[in-house]
C-alpha cells in the first residue's frame, strides 16, 4: 500500500497525537474497579513415613516425596492470583491438623513460606498413616472455616495399616460438600521405606515384619472372600492411584495423579473451587503506554525496507 | 536509590528506540538534492526531533518495565512487646470451659465451647488489640515445632490462632519442650523489647531436674519473661496451696510445675482463669503490662517510579506531535497554493 507524502504526514500527526492522549492516561487515570475470581484453598501436606522415599524428580534431582510436596505447594502459592487465600495443614496419624487458616497468599507469602519450611517427619505425632480417613477429617473441619476452602491433598495414598476395599471407613458427609483435589506424589515402583523413631529421625527402613499386610478387620473375618491372604508389600510403598482413584470418588474430589507443574494444579483447584469475586485495583497504564509505544513505533517502522516508497 | 523492575525482559527491546534513526518513511524524497537549501536550524531541529522520539521511545519502554522501589523494612521505635504463644493442644482441651458440675442442676445457661476454641477467641482478641507486637506461634503436643517464626503480619497470627481452635485436640503436652522451642526461637534475634512466652495449658507436667535446670538457664539467658494462663480443670483448686486444701491437690502436677516457675529467675505471672471474666481479666492484665519501648520493623509497600519515565515521555511526545501538527500545517498551505 502506498500513501502519499500528505497522507502520511497527516497520519503520524493522528498517531502522535492519540499517543499524547495516552500517555497522559497512563500519567493522570486513576487505577479502575475490576472483579477477580479468587479461591480460598487448604492445603495438607501428608508427612508421615511412605513421604521419604525418594522417588520422585525436581529439577532433575531424586527428592523425597515430602520435599516435592512442599517446593510444589510453594511454587503453587505463587502461581495463584492476589487476594487468593491458602491454608496450611498436615496429616498424620489418622487426621489432618489445619495450623494456618486459609490468609491471602500475597500479603502472607513470607509466612506460609516459613510455615512451610518446618513441615518435616519430626511433626508427626504418632506412626501410622491412615489416609481416608485424614481426608475425611480435612472435610469435616473445613466445613467450620469461612468461607469453605477447597482442599488440596498432597500425598501418596499409602494406607496404613492397609484397608480392604469393601470395608472402607465410613464417611459421613456427603460427597461434594467440600471440593478438593487429592494430588498423588511418587513413583510407581515399590520401594522400601525409610522409618523414623520417635524424635522424627530416620533409622533404617521398615521390615517386612514391622507393619501389617492385611485391613485389621478383613483378618478377623471367617469367609474367603474378604479374608484372603495377601501379598506381604505394605512395607514398600508406590504411588497408590486405584486407591487415590477410589477415595477421591467417595469424597467427590477431583484426582490429578503427579502434576506437571504448579500451575496446572492451581487450575485444577480453580476448576473445581466456587470462586467468589473480589473486586481489586486494577491499573490500566500499562495499556496506555503499551498502545501508545505501538502506535510510535508504526510511525518509525522501516517499511522502506519492505515497500519502495518513492514519491 | 537503586530501582528495580517488575518486568525486566521489556528492556531488551530498548534497540527499538534507535528506529527513528533507520526509518525515512515520513521523508519528502526530493528529486534532485542540490534543490535543498542548506539550513543549519532546520539541520538542528531534524536532529532534534529524531533524538525526541528516541528519548521517547526509551522513556515509554522503561516506564512499562514497570520501575519500583522494592519494599523495605524499617526500624520503628514503638510501644509493645513480643510474645511467643504456646497453645496447649491436649485431648483435655477439648473439654467445655467453665463447665458446672454435673451433680447439681445448672440454674444459668453455660456456654458449651471447648476451652480450647474460649483460649482461640481471647487470644485473637487479644492480638487485635496490639498492633506493633511481634507474635510467633508453638504448636506442641508430643513434640513442639515453631510452626510460626516471629511475625509482624497479624493476618498470619490470627489465622494460625483460630486454626487452632479447630478440630480435636491431639494426645499429650510436652511443656518443656514447648518452652524450650520458644526460648529457641530468640536465639539469633537482637533484643528489640520485651519478650514474652504466653503459655496457655489446663495441666501441667512434672519436670525432671535437668529440664529444670536448663529451662533456668535457656529462660533467663533469653531475658524471657512468663505469663501462664491456667484454665482449671478441678473445681476449686488453686495453684497456690491454700489452708481449705483437698488432700488430692497436693500433688497434682500444675502446682509442681508453678512451684518450679516461682522458683525461676524470670519475671513470671500466672493468672488462674475459672470463668469467662478471670480470662478476660488475665487478658487485660498483660495488656496493660506490656507497653513498654519496643523496636519494632515495619514494611515499606514497594512504590512504584513510573511517573519519573512517564513525565519525559509525555514532554516527548507533546514536542514532537507539535512539530507534527506543524509540519501538517505547512504540507496543507502549500499543497493548497500548487492547486
Amino acid at each position: 500500500m502506498m500513501l502519499s507524502y500528505q497522507k502520511r504526514i497527516l497520519l503520524t500527526a493522528i498517531i502522535m497525537l492519540t499517543a499524547l492522549l495516552l500517555v497522559m492516561a497512563a500519567l493522570w487515570l486513576p487505577p479502575i474497579k475490576r472483579d477477580v475470581k479468587i479461591m480460598d484453598a487448604l492445603f495438607v501436606l501428608d508427612i508421615t513415613d511412605s513421604m521419604n522415599v525418594q522417588d520422585v524428580t525436581l529439577n532433575g534431582d531424586k527428592v523425597t516425596r515430602l520435599a516435592w510436596a512442599k517446593e510444589f505447594t510453594r511454587r503453587a502459592f505463587l502461581d495463584m492470583p492476589c487476594g487468593a487465600h491458602a491454608g496450611l495443614a498436615i496429616f498424620s496419624e489418622a487426621r489432618s491438623l489445619i495450623l494456618m487458616n486459609p490468609v491471602e497468599v500475597c500479603a502472607s507469602y513470607n509466612d506460609l513460606t516459613r510455615m512451610l519450611d518446618e513441615f518435616d517427619p519430626h511433626m508427626a505425632w504418632a506412626r501410622s498413616s491412615e489416609v481416608s480417613k485424614a481426608v475425611y477429617t480435612a472435610i469435616r473441619q473445613a466445613k467450620e472455616i469461612e468461607p469453605e476452602p477447597t482442599i488440596v491433598f498432597l500425598t501418596d495414598g499409602h494406607e496404613s495399616p492397609p484397608i480392604n476395599e469393601s470395608l472402607f471407613p465410613r464417611f459421613d458427609g456427603k460427597p461434594g460438600d467440600i471440593q478438593g483435589v487429592l494430588v498423588g506424589i511418587g513413583g510407581d515402583d515399590l520401594l522400601p521405606i525409610p522409618k523414623t523413631n520417635e524424635a522424627g529421625e530416620i533409622e533404617g527402613v521398615w521390615d517386612v515384619n514391622d507393619v501389617m499386610h492385611q485391613d485389621v478387620y478383613a483378618s478377623l473375618r471367617a469367609d474367603t472372600t474378604t479374608n484372603v491372604p495377601a501379598k506381604r508389600t505394605e512395607h514398600l510403598s508406590s504411588q497408590k492411584k486405584a486407591h487415590l482413584k477410589t477415595l477421591a470418588d467417595m469424597v467427590g474430589f477431583e484426582f490429578v495423579s503427579s502434576p506437571r507443574s504448579p500451575g496446572k494444579l492451581v487450575d485444577a483447584v480453580r476448576d473445581v473451587s466456587e470462586t467468589r469475586p473480589q473486586t481489586i485495583d486494577y491499573d490500566l497504564y500499562l495499556w496506555f503506554a503499551g498502545i501508545a509505544l505501538g502506535l510510535i513505533l508504526l510511525v518509525y517502522l522501516p517499511y522502506g525496507l519492505f515497500i519502495r516508497t518513492d514519491d | 536509590m537503586w530501582l528495580s523492575w517488575s518486568t525486566p525482559w521489556l528492556l531488551w527491546l530498548l534497540p527499538l528506540a534507535l528506529l527513528p534513526w533507520l526509518s525515512h518513511n515520513t521523508d519528502k524524497t526530493v528529486a534532485w538534492q542540490a534543490m535543498l537549501p542548506h539550513d543549519r536550524w532546520s539541520r538542528f531541529i531534524t536532529l532534534a526531533l529524531k533524538l525526541l522520539s528516541t528519548l521517547l521511545i526509551a522513556a515509554l519502554l522503561l516506564a512499562m518495565a514497570g520501575p519500583h522501589i522494592p519494599e523495605q523494612w524499617v526500624e520503628r521505635s514503638r510501644q509493645g512487646a513480643e510474645f511467643v504463644i504456646l497453645l496447649d493442644r491436649s485431648r483435655s482441651m477439648d473439654d467445655i470451659f467453665n463447665r458446672p458440675p454435673r451433680n447439681l442442676l445448672p440454674r444459668k445457661a453455660f456456654s458449651t465451647r471447648s476451652k480450647r476454641q474460649v483460649s482461640g477467641d481471647y487470644l485473637g482478641e487479644f492480638i487485635k488489640r496490639r498492633p506493633d507486637d511481634r507474635f510467633g506461634y508453638i504448636l506442641f503436643s508430643t513434640t513442639a515445632t515453631e510452626i510460626l517464626p516471629l511475625t509482624y503480619n497479624r493476618d498470619a497470627v490470627l489465622a494460625t490462632v483460630k486454626a487452632g481452635s479447630l478440630g480435636k485436640g491431639l494426645s499429650q503436652t510436652d511443656i518443656y519442650r514447648a518452652l524450650a522451642t520458644a526460648a529457641a526461637m530468640f536465639e539469633h534475634e537482637p533484643y528489640r523489647g520485651s519478650r514474652n512466652i504466653l503459655l496457655i495449658s489446663d495441666g501441667g507436667v512434672a519436670l525432671t531436674a535437668s529440664e529444670k535446670r536448663e529451662l533456668e538457664q535457656l529462660l533467663s539467658k533469653m531475658r524471657l519473661n512468663l505469663y501462664w494462663i491456667y484454665l482449671r480443670s478441678m473445681r476449686g483448686m488453686t495453684l497456690d496451696p491454700g489452708d481449705e486444701d483437698n488432700l488430692l491437690w497436693m500433688e497434682m502436677p500444675e502446682r509442681k510445675l508453678h512451684q518450679f516457675f516461682q522458683t525461676l529467675q524470670t519475671p513470671y505471672q500466672a493468672f488462674e482463669a475459672g470463668s469467662l471474666e478471670e480470662f478476660a481479666a488475665a487478658i487485660d492484665e498483660i495488656d496493660r503490662q506490656q507497653y513498654q519501648p519496643l523496636i519494632v520493623q515495619e514494611r515499606l509497600p514497594k512504590q512504584s517510579r513510573r511517573a519519573v519515565f512517564l513525565w519525559p515521555a509525555l514532554l516527548c511526545l507533546l514536542l514532537l506531535a507539535v512539530a507534527r501538527a506543524y509540519t501538517v500545517w505547512g504540507v496543507m498551505r502549500a499543497f493548497q497554493r500548487k492547486h
